[in-house]
């Protein structure tokens, strides 16, 4: 803590034989520059990675996965630099695909988002640790976040519920097969309830139109992008997937039902949309094209509710594809 | 007792150019240029009345309006950027007055420094420090940059013409042109 490297908690030391224990599992060489952070410009080594993962008391199986994260989250597109400045509540969170949810224990099902006793915030802290002490980020200094987010400590890590999902997983849909983290710039989570509608078309409606805040960064005429990300529970997404086998329709339907009538708003907030040539009859959409809208199937049997994770705006989600290490000798060899 | 030795997570940067780089020698025949966004109207207030001052002491002004960051938006304002800064002498950067829009006017104004332009990055006075902090982990501590009060964007548009008069002296200040101001010769 005096030495400004924590958030707060409790951390493990990063003595030199445990941070060893943790490199030995990256098949990576510890002086090896995975990315340069932003907006520090600090340079993510193997090594460093591999310290704050120890300090979070992250797993070494998780260093594939991390470092898998780095690179996502330091690709241009994504915008670190302006996501660890924004006066917005902004987090990367990590969406897990393949079969590594179950060697690392990702939650995917019930309280996937936040509960249950596993690897995850362990593994969303070690992130949040690389962006405070190698990205720079810290309130008040590189971060202007008018609130922040609980996900700022331990991240927002969860998986897909592959098996019961009627679609391809998310990473497969976003080009990447098999193990892989999707790195997506969430403003937080939200709950969306339904305990009346019973078809695909009440769910898609139900939550669409619960998208569709005034006061979501997508609405903003500045924002170039609108992305938002759903996590439907599995007991809607087997009804929703028997009507709309192909993603792409379900991604046009949350499209279309998440926009609100243009005159619903106070003319001041009326007139740039407008003039940026959003308004399509008579309506402002939250999301800009219907492939910016990102599903996954995530939660508990109990169903009756779908999340929803709004996007900042700037960052493009990216995805990477998390390599396999063979054992640990081998890595280290 | 056993003193253990731990490993230090944290990255550096430690190079630094504390150079403010070339004053605005001048303000006749010169061309400025002022770099707005599409986020605050209150910067274009400023930034009109400050133009019109310029122009009235014999600069050329020239605007170019910032755009999203990513995908292929993002590399064709970087593209903008490139050959805007080109046909300046001097360059005004503005509006560091949310997080983001800090990060990416201390990125534009660190553009114009290296291109060896006299530039002024402008931001709002609660966003003062997280511009000097960028700026110096952009390894450009001593980047000149000119205060306007806060919140700025809820002002209306005739009080914010009144804070541009206000600041036009002292916004040539930071150009550098602290001392030419007294003996510049009447045209």
């Amino acid at each position: 803590m005096e030495q400004g490297w924590g958030d707060g908690l409790p951390l493990i030391p990063p003595t030199e034989a445990r941070v060893r224990g943790m490199i030995a599992q990256s098949g990576r060489f510890p002086d090896e520059v995975v990315a340069v952070m932003l907006p520090l410009r600090a340079e993510a080594t193997v090594e460093k990675i591999a310290i704050n993962a120890v300090m979070a008391g992250a797993p070494p199986e998780a260093m594939p996965l991390l470092i898998a994260t780095v690179e996502a989250m330091t690709d241009p597109k994504f915008e670190l630099a302006s996501l660890n400045a924004t006066t917005g509540s902004v987090v990367p969170a990590m969406i897990i695909n393949g079969p590594i949810r179950h060697k690392l224990k990702i939650p995917f099902g019930a309280g996937c988002l936040g509960g249950v006793a596993g690897h995850a915030p362990a593994i969303g802290r070690a992130i949040r640790l690389l962006i405070r002490n190698v990205a720079g980020q810290q309130i008040d200094v590189t971060s202007q976040s008018t609130y922040g987010t609980p996900g700022r400590v331990a991240g927002i890590v969860f998986g897909e519920w592959e098996e019961k999902s009627p679609w391809a997983p998310l990473a497969e849909r976003l080009g990447v097969k098999g193990d892989a983290v999707t790195v997506y710039g969430a403003m937080g989570t939200a709950n969306i309830c339904d305990m009346i509608g019973n078809t695909a078309d009440h769910f898609l409606q139900i939550i669409g139109k619960s998208l569709a805040y005034p006061g979501a960064n997508g609405f903003l005429p500045s924002s170039q992008w609108s992305e938002v990300l759903v996590a439907i529970n599995p007991v809607w997404a087997e009804v929703v997937g028997k009507a709309y086998p192909n993603p792409e329709d379900v991604q046009q339907k949350l499209y279309d039902y998440a926009s609100i009538p243009i005159d619903f708003l106070d003319p001041v907030y009326k007139e740039p949309i407008e003039r940026i040539g959003r308004l399509k009859n008579g309506r402002v959409h939250l999301i800009q094209k219907p492939e910016e809208v990102f599903f996954m199937v995530a939660g508990g049997m109990g169903g009756l509710h779908a999340a929803m994770l709004h996007s900042w705006g700037t960052c493009l989600t990216t995805t990477r594809a998390i390599p396999q290490v063979a054992d640990t000798e081998t890595a280290a060899a | 007792m056993t003193k253990g030795y731990v490993l230090d997570p944290t990255g550096f940067r430690t190079d630094d150019n504390e150079d403010a780089g070339p004053p605005l020698p001048g303000l006749k025949g010169a061309v400025i240029g002022f770099r707005v966004d599409e986020l605050w109207r209150s910067w274009d207030w400023v930034s009109e009345i400050w133009a019109e001052m310029l122009r009235q002491e014999g600069a050329e002004v020239r605007f170019w309006r910032a755009g999203g960051r990513t995908g292929p938006v993002g590399e064709k304002v970087i593209r903008e950027l490139d050959e805007f800064t080109d046909e300046l002498d001097a360059f005004v950067v503005g509006l560091a007055n949310c997080g983001s829009c800090t990060s990416w006017t201390i990125h534009d104004a660190l553009w114009g420094k290296k291109k060896g332009l006299p530039t002024v990055a402008v931001a709002t006075r609660h966003f003062d420090e997280l511009s000097q902090n960028l700026a110096r982990r952009g390894g450009e501590s001593a980047l000149r940059r000119h205060i306007l009060p806060y919140p700025l964007d809820i002002r209306q548009k005739a009080e914010v013409h009144d804070i541009a008069k206000d600041h036009y002296r002292p916004f040539l200040r930071t150009f550098g042109l602290r001392d030419r101001l007294a003996v510049e010769p009447a045209a």
